[in-house]
């Protein structure tokens, strides 16, 4: 397996705890697919959406804090509508794709995965999405770049 | 830095001195070929006069910022200062703006001049020099002898002349001698068609020029040779009529001419003042209440008093050369007047001519626009805004303080009072739409907008502010204010509103 796909597992996992979802659907998402080939030859899903995750989460940032970047835009309570947009972006993300392919039954049939897996990954790429959005954002730089929105976190103005 | 120093006599002094301090407030660019510090000494004995007590406040305030503030920042950028914190040794007087007139507090004139004390031959002609009625405190009708002074001198530049004359012994004046260099000059604001003003203009004039004669002075040499403008104000506006008040406006002409001709061999006649700003309106327009002095005198502010201020300007642009003086003679007196490009009852930018425009638009608008952001925005943006949390932050803790809450607010205050009063009077001067929306704060502009600009409003104006105030560095919150928001205005009213810098 390819070191980006390893690291987004171990994130979406939570570093061996996985408390979201159940090991079968983790293999899934390494690239055990129908063939059940045990080099993981399938789709590698964790690479895919981690990377996608971490794009949405970087947009997110650029669009509220230089795209927009408006009087209008600068309140907590803005990142956080920015935040929970994020979040609810990512957690259909996370959702959908293992779930597309339980519908299609595009998987391995050693592999027990279940809507609840779904929902679980759906979660765990949500939060990880705000936990990059959160860090992005708390840290002077690159925040102190924007012009309005330089002082604008998830606690203040 | 070399000095102004600025005699501003009577009410009109007052009024006149109130319009160059706001235009230095809104930090109306001085083209002269050094910087000059303003030192202004009221002389006006009606100590309750609202006009003086409002001036002298609104000096107060601004000496106030920019002592905490500095200068270098576009608002408030010129010094103005008492002529005490120009002593350095044994400070013999007040650190007032006001020149302190003896013995007129509850005097009667006939006491002021010892009437009683003189022989009967000298009784005789004071009787016939000042003959004729007045009024007192109470507003009851005095012979011009009994007249107490301290509601001034009630139209009677013949009494003024008299008393004024102390001024040639005054610690004041010792101190301005003492203090005088070569390169400071002196501007005398004044009135031609009341008492203070008309009594005021020629004896101070006169004892700068004689100051070689005064024993009691040192510095006589560059005194005797400063360089003198003076704005004398002509009939500039309209009284109520009242049979009672010894204030009529059919004398303001007699009483002109009357002053002019004695001007002829005493002011101009003999070239005393090196610069002399004639300005007046014949408008007849809305007629001030008929108060000689006993009501307080509080007068609406209007625009030939701010004629007047550009005069002072004008002055300190005009070169040395063109104000040499030899043996207290100017060498090439000067003479001016002063226009508008259209005659219309009521005064916008646009109706300047383009010298005053360039002037004066720009710089008042940006107090103005100033002046509006923090009486309709500043609390929605204080601990919000990127401007008001970079360091050093303005915040709630500072509009607390004694700086924000009582000299600037209440200099701003005036300075909307100041507008609104002009904007009111006939003839008027109202340049802005002061209640109006952002966009249309200037009378007779239109705003540059296009599909690409931004609409002119408080977002954007926050907007530029945070731009601005982004990675520079201020020495206090009080100066990031001042200068933050000088250049936001220039910025905004250079761009949107297509003023000239």
């Amino acid at each position: 397996m390819d070191p980006i796909t390893n690291f987004f597992a171990s994130l979406f996992e939570w570093f061996g705890i996985n408390p979201f979802y159940n090991k079968d659907l983790g293999d899934h998402l390494r690239g055990y697919d129908i063939t059940c080939d045990p080099n993981f030859i399938g789709t590698h899903w964790y690479s895919l959406i981690g990377c996608a995750m971490i794009v949405l989460s970087v947009l997110c940032y650029v669009l509220q804090y230089h795209a927009l970047d408006r009087f209008r835009y600068n309140r907590c309570k803005h990142w956080w509508i920015f935040a929970a947009l994020l979040f609810t972006l990512n957690f259909i993300i996370g959702f959908t794709i293992p779930y597309n392919s339980i519908q299609s039954a595009e998987y391995c049939p050693q592999l027990v995965l279940t809507n609840t897996n779904c929902l679980g990954f759906g979660i765990s790429n949500a939060i990880w999405s705000f936990i990059i959005f959160l860090l992005l954002t708390s840290f002077k730089y690159p925040r102190y770049l924007a012009n309005n929105c330089r002082y604008t976190t998830c606690w203040k103005p | 830095m070399a000095r102004l120093f600025i005699f501003a006599i009577g009410g009109t002094g007052s009024r006149v001195l109130k319009s160059l301090t706001m235009l230095l407030a809104s930090g109306i660019k001085i083209k002269s070929q050094r910087e000059f510090e303003i030192v202004p000494i009221i002389i006006d004995p009606h100590k309750s006069n609202e006009d003086l007590k409002r001036t002298e406040r609104l000096l107060g305030n601004y000496q106030s910022i920019t002592s905490e503030v500095g200068l270098g920042n576009g608002f408030f950028n010129t010094k103005i200062t008492t002529l005490d914190k120009l002593v350095s040794s044994e400070n013999r007087i007040s650190g007032s703006f006001t020149f302190n007139l003896q013995q007129v507090s509850n005097t009667r004139f006939k006491d002021y001049i010892d009437f009683n004390q003189m022989n009967q031959s000298s009784k005789a002609l004071a009787d016939i020099l000042f003959s004729g009625k007045s009024i007192n405190k109470r507003h009851e009708e005095v012979d011009l002898l009994d007249i107490e002074m301290d509601i001034g001198f009630v139209g009677n530049p013949n009494i003024g002349s008299v008393v004024l004359n102390q001024f040639k012994d005054s610690d004041e004046f010792k101190e301005v001698a003492s203090n005088f260099n070569s390169e400071d000059r002196v501007f005398i604001i004044s009135s031609i068609f009341g008492g203070t003003g008309a009594a005021g203009f020629p004896t101070i004039l006169k004892n700068i020029r004689d100051a070689m004669n005064n024993k009691n002075i040192d510095g006589k040499g560059f005194l005797q040779d400063a360089k003198i403008g003076a704005v004398t104000v002509l009939p500039y506006f309209n009284i109520e009529k009242d049979k009672d008040s010894p204030i009529q406006k059919s004398d303001f002409i007699g009483k002109t001419k009357a002053a002019l001709y004695y001007y002829k061999d005493n002011v101009t006649g003999n070239n005393s003042v090196n610069s002399l700003y004639y300005i007046a309106d014949d408008y007849s327009g809305k007629p001030y209440k008929n108060d000689p002095g006993d009501g307080g005198q509080k007068n609406d502010a209007h625009f030939v008093e701010l004629a007047s201020a550009l005069a002072i300007i004008d002055f300190l642009e005009t070169s040395d050369k063109e104000l040499e003086c030899v043996g207290g003679k100017a060498v090439s007196p000067i003479y001016k007047e002063f226009g508008i490009r259209n005659e219309t009852a009521e005064i916008k930018l646009s109706d300047f001519e383009d010298y005053t425009e360039r002037k004066v638009s720009l710089r008042l608008s940006q107090l103005a626009l100033f002046r509006k952001f923090l009486n309709e925005h500043l609390s929605n943006s204080l601990e919000k805004e990127a401007w008001s949390n970079d360091k050093p932050e303005i915040n709630k803790k500072f509009v607390d303080d004694s700086f924000y809450r009582t000299n600037l607010t209440e200099f701003l205050i005036s300075f909307g009072e100041w507008l609104k009063e002009m904007s009111e009077n006939r003839r008027g001067f109202s340049p802005f739409n002061l209640d109006s929306t952002l966009d249309s704060l200037i009378q007779d502009r239109t705003i540059k907008s296009s599909f690409f600009s931004s609409k002119v409003d408080f977002a954007m104006y926050d907007d530029k502010l945070s731009k601005k105030s982004k990675g520079k560095t201020y020495s206090s919150s009080q100066q990031k204010l001042i200068n933050l928001f000088f250049e936001t205005t220039e910025d905004i009213l250079t761009t949107k509103f297509g003023l000239k810098n």
